[in-house]
């Protein structure tokens, strides 16, 4: 094909570009019915102005309000299905975690276990990611949707029969990928390692999530949906479709399999994970705070633009690669373009916070969430710049980028997970947090370790392509500098890995503490801590 | 539907309706702008890749120019000198020789095989060492190098590219000439007389050196599992035939010593006793093999040519051939043949001798010239030294296997 | 904003653009290319190492992908000539690999051809090379009394073997062997192949 054409398919850039002016025209000159008040489809009468910060400190504010959605019978309602999500979701965590730190410890010890095939490095780190990826990130944020989405819409989930269905097949399935991947069956590519007989299970799982969401949307008690619900509803209608166009056996080869690859590895960050992230950010922060958003109506550009440009942001894991210019090109620039709706949601969640400190001090869900609202941030901004060219032949095909996807698939969504497993157990138990301080001891452990894990790796990887790029030094030397990076690495893993010890053990004490009556059973005699 | 907002407990006051920030919109516009620069630089970058396959998709890439005239001055001139005066005592004169008078074939079959005995040109006998060409010319430019000396010094009459097709398929297995002599019997008895050829000296190898190169001993793996059945390498392994004999096994007891590094090496050099690396050494410095080399790195021909036969003074580079020998056949014992090298090896070797990995050189002068040597000169020089023909070994002795060497 | 089924296609419809744009039309341009001229399709018993090579996830570690020379010394470090789409056509999956913990196995087959090379390092990558960190596939090997007719014996350097009997290597262990073997992608790249071309630089 001519170069010329090349240019011009290239230039496709510009539809995206036309449908970002036109959304900003149209914020700008109010052609859509879009205001303040929006933003607080959030609250319930009354909740407004009232930090939200349930069953960890002992003043917390236990008004009861006009509507609550426990006595509503909501929260009843959602529970069972929640709780199975969630459950799941903790121990895919612990386990994903012993992986991801045999793994890190594999790289430095290569002999440590090392006479069984399933131990193997390969294999560990594969489990690992697709444990963490579909187990604990994909599980855990559904938990949360379908915990959110009933309060948010201030109706029931319809269907949570259906979710539970799919919370089950789900579970199974990635039990069944854990073991092929230990035996050595896979679909061999990268992100796309579970055989894809066993993603038609997942796929089937992921649908079932579908219509509980979008029937519950369509029943809500308000009339307008929060911008939480846009991300959710969108990724929700994604999944499926990426996940199975990626799975389709047989149909793609060579070259062309990897642009798939790499179509559908980014956008499984793009667009399910991080939309499930940033709309969980957009409900719990100005909730836990009790005051809305800073502009509304930025929010909207946000979403439209992370759906125009991170969609398309795949194939700069082919820079340099045998894949055509333009369409690495391409997606050089709209990895780029993502500084647009990462700034506007930037703008939106930070600022709250900002104007909120007290309530950053005090709630520890919010400091959870709101630092991983701060790493996506970080992370995209980061990935921005790590695929433009220069920057990118140091650090591609090093551990600098295994530093920054643990910093958009760790801290962003593990993070903003934490906070919200610890603002919504109280409420699905109706219990308070049994060891309060334990929740402190995980958050140092995970914040320290991460930071000894990110930074270890970012200096180790560009020092590594530093020495791969230089002619004048052998091969062996990007591997022999490495060494005490990756050993750092393990040191921070294991205080991560320690840090969701804590976190299960307390998961589990509020999950099997003796409750004054069942949830489930009798909503409307519980007794709430706050609404 | 019914909204629940609460319409009546404001508590603090809002903005309604916030815009969308000036400097958001900026932001957007200046990295659309950036994007669309990118996309339409993306034009020119694919131009230049193809332009740089396509001269590496050339057969012979050099581009010699003037036909017979430019060949005879990149390839053939360093020795025979611009005028074909040839160097008394050493390189025998063109002009007027009696070999370009003869039969046609004659020149062809000495360009397509080489000369490696004595050879009398009017009064003065030579020792004689030319290479053999086939592996680097094409049919079509051996025609064109055979008729400028021919017309230059010689005979006129017209030879063909056809003609050297059918010359190259009467002996495709051979050798170089082993001297005059052989030439005169084979090719065109009406020749001068020549002297008498110097004695076969490789009939018969130690079957012990042809069960180590070929099937390895210990912890030595064979030579030739990497380095090719007949020491022609790939890739970054180097061709090892015709090297000096003295310079490998040298080579070998540094990396037995640890003095040069490469892992591999290492363990086979270990497993070598002194005279094991010795034999090796003669082994491969008899080897005959022709060229597998071919440029790699889109270095630059010409930029590599002035290097490797003049050099850079302006950066304190010596001309390669200055201690290489003349089209970089090698000096023994210490100076290694360069020509028709691989380039990742070449290349990858200057890099090492700047990176100061190797410690072996003679008053540090490569590490020296490897310093002024920039990155895209290291890989100039060494596509270049691709392109040349290999060195006529020093004396004859057949390769143990077959002959057919994989491209 | 509030309704649901707008939002839905209009979701849908963006990530139709971007299937077509990453993945339809680059598909069609690459599919349009034939396979790189000289390169072989795998046999079968290197199509079975292939397997290996995948299930051991040899590709978290080793990229098949060189760069040109205008990005990097991939080139000098004998990896080979820059990748070419065209050079994966007989792929599935493709390996291209992300990362280069160990270095590109594009051309191994080329630059390092020797079978017991190979065996010996992948039951003991230390016993060659002191500072690697790659793991030892010593599952892929047996120790014996004495070797039976036909078993491919393996020597293992620096005294790294086992202490007694004979180490024979097992049938995948061959066949990985046969298929890193089988990687050469030295062939001469067509001036039309599609590749990134985003780092070219003209010198002259």
């Amino acid at each position: 094909m001519e170069p010329t054409i090349g240019l011009l398919l290239a230039l496709s850039f510009l539809v995206s570009l036309l449908a970002l002016t036109f959304l900003i025209w149209a914020v700008s000159s109010r052609q859509m019915a879009f205001n303040q008040a929006q933003a607080r489809t959030i609250f319930v009468a009354g909740e407004e102005g009232h930090a939200d910060n349930p069953g960890i400190s002992p003043n917390a504010d236990d008004d009861t309000h006009h509507f609550d959605p426990a006595r509503a019978g909501i929260d009843a309602i959602s529970a069972r299905p929640v709780t199975i999500l969630l459950t799941t979701a903790v121990l895919w965590l612990v386990v994903g975690s012993i992986f991801g730190l045999t793994a890190s410890l594999k790289l430095h010890w290569p002999d440590w276990l090392g006479d069984e095939a399933w131990l193997t490095f390969g294999r560990v780190r594969t489990i690992h990611l697709n444990i963490v990826i579909y187990g604990w990130s994909s599980l855990g944020l559904l938990g949360v949707v379908f915990w959110v989405a009933p309060r948010m819409f201030h109706t029931r989930l319809r269907h949570p029969h259906l979710a539970e269905v799919g919370a089950l097949i789900w579970n199974l399935a990635l039990l069944a990928a854990v073991f092929a991947l230990a035996t050595g069956w896979t679909d061999g590519e990268e992100w796309l390692e579970i055989p894809w007989q066993i993603d038609m299970l997942l796929a089937v799982a992921s649908a079932c999530f579908v219509l509980p969401l979008l029937r519950t949307a369509a029943a809500r008690n308000v009339h307008h949906i929060y911008v939480t619900g846009w991300y959710w509803m969108a990724a929700i209608c994604w999944f499926p479709v990426l996940f199975v166009i990626a799975n389709l056996p047989g149909l793609f080869v060579g070259a062309q399999q990897a642009t798939v690859n790499w179509w559908f590895a980014h956008n499984v960050l793009g667009l399910w994970l991080t939309p499930l992230g940033v709309g969980a950010g957009y409900y719990f922060i100005p909730k836990i705070i009790g005051k809305p958003i800073y502009s509304y109506s930025l929010s909207l550009l946000g979403f439209w633009a992370l759906a125009l440009f991170y969609s398309q942001v795949g194939i700069h894991h082919l820079i340099g690669g045998p894949v055509p210019t333009w369409v690495v090109t391409l997606s050089i620039v709209h990895s780029v373009m993502m500084f647009v709706p990462v700034i506007t949601v930037a703008i939106n969640q930070h600022v709250t916070v900002a104007q909120n400190m007290w309530a950053f001090k005090q709630s520890i869900a919010l400091r959870f969430v709101s630092l991983g609202a701060i790493c996506y941030t970080l992370a995209s901004f980061q990935g921005s710049i790590e695929a433009l060219r220069s920057i990118n032949t140091v650090v591609h095909f090093t551990q600098y980028t295994v530093g920054h996807a643990h910093l958009g698939a760790y801290t962003f969504l593990s993070f903003t997970l934490f906070g919200a497993v610890y603002h919504m157990m109280p409420r699905i138990t109706g219990c308070s947090w049994p060891w309060p301080r334990l929740i402190p001891v995980h958050f140092w452990l995970v914040v320290i370790g991460f930071t000894v894990y990110f930074v270890a790796l970012s200096i180790g990887g560009i020092y590594q392509g530093l020495a791969m790029l230089d002619a004048t030094r052998p091969f062996a030397d990007s591997v022999i500098l490495l060494k005490p990076y990756l050993e750092s690495r393990s040191v921070g893993g294991a205080l991560m890995t320690l840090g969701h010890f804590v976190f299960a053990a307390h998961f589990a004490a509020i999950l099997l503490q003796r409750r004054p009556a069942a949830v489930s059973s009798a909503p409307m005699t519980q007794p709430v801590v706050a609404a | 539907m019914t909204d629940l907002r609460p319409s009546d407990d404001e508590f603090e006051p809002y903005e309604e309706d916030r815009g969308i920030p000036l400097p958001v919109s900026w932001i957007a516009i200046a990295l659309a702008l950036w994007g669309i620069v990118m996309l339409y630089h993306n034009n020119r970058s694919v131009m230049i890749g193809r332009s740089e396959r396509s001269e590496a998709a050339k057969p012979q890439s050099r581009d010699v120019g003037a036909g017979g005239a430019g060949i005879f001055l990149a390839r053939c001139a360093t020795c025979h000198q611009p005028n074909g005066s040839g160097v008394a005592g050493a390189v025998p004169p063109l002009a007027s020789s009696p070999f370009l008078k003869a039969k046609p074939e004659v020149v062809v079959q000495i360009l397509l095989h080489g000369i490696d005995g004595p050879i009398r040109v009017g009064d003065d006998v030579f020792d004689g060492h030319m290479p053999s060409f086939a592996s680097v010319l094409s049919d079509d430019d051996l025609a064109q190098v055979a008729n400028h000396v021919r017309k230059g010094w010689g005979a006129s009459q017209t030879i063909s590219a056809a003609f050297v097709a059918g010359q190259r398929a009467r002996f495709p297995d051979r050798g170089a000439w082993n001297g005059g002599s052989e030439i005169a019997a084979t090719l065109d008895p009406t020749l001068p007389p020549q002297p008498a050829p110097r004695p076969d000296a490789g009939t018969g190898i130690d079957p012990a050196v042809a069960g180590l190169v070929q099937h390895g001993s210990g912890d030595a793996w064979a030579c030739a599992s990497c380095h090719g059945s007949q020491g022609q390498g790939r890739a970054n392994v180097p061709r090892l035939a015709g090297l000096p004999a003295a310079y490998i096994s040298a080579q070998l007891a540094a990396f037995a010593s640890g003095s040069r590094r490469d892992d591999t090496m290492t363990v086979v050099a270990r497993a070598l006793s002194q005279n094991q690396r010795e034999t090796v050494g003669n082994y491969y410095a008899g080897l005959r093999t022709p060229s597998t080399a071919r440029p790699s790195l889109d270095g630059d021909l010409e930029r590599g040519e002035i290097l490797a036969l003049q050099g850079d003074w302006k950066h304190g580079v010596p001309a390669c051939f200055s201690c290489h020998g003349p089209s970089g056949f090698g000096v023994a014992p210490g100076f290694p043949a360069l020509a028709a090298q691989h380039p990742a090896y070449t290349a990858d070797q200057l890099a090492a001798w700047r990176g100061k990995v190797h410690r072996a050189s003679p008053n540090d002068v490569m590490n020296m010239v490897a310093n002024s040597l920039s990155d895209s000169d290291r890989r100039a020089v060494a596509d270049f030294l691709a392109t040349l023909p290999p060195v006529p070994a020093a004396h004859r002795q057949e390769p143990v296997h077959g002959r057919s060497v994989a491209r | 904003m509030n309704r649901i089924l707008p939002l839905s296609i209009l979701a849908l419809a963006i990530l139709a653009l971007a299937t077509l744009m990453l993945v339809v039309v680059p598909g069609m341009q690459i599919n349009a290319q034939p396979a790189t001229p000289g390169l072989q399709p795998y046999t079968a018993i290197q199509l079975r190492g292939r397997q290996t090579y995948v299930s051991m996830g040899c590709v978290y570690c080793h990229s098949q992908q060189p760069r040109s020379t205008d990005q990097g010394p991939d080139g000098e470090r004998g990896w080979g000539r820059p990748a070419i789409a065209s050079d994966y056509a007989y792929d599935s999956p493709h390996l291209l690999g992300t990362m280069r913990t160990g270095p590109d196995l594009s051309n191994i087959g080329a630059r390092l051809p020797n079978q017991a090379w190979h065996l010996a390092h992948l039951y003991q990558p230390r016993s060659v090379s002191a500072w690697s960190i790659m793991p030892a596939y010593s599952f892929l090997f047996e120790v014996k009394e004495r070797a039976a007719p036909g078993d491919v014996v393996v020597r293992i350097p620096n005294g790294r073997g086992p202490k007694h009997g004979v180490l024979v290597a097992k049938p995948e262990a061959i066949d990985l062997v046969a298929y890193l073997q089988s990687l050469d992608r030295t062939m001469v790249a067509p001036a039309h192949a599609e590749r990134d071309d985003g780092y070219a630089k003209s010198e002259r």
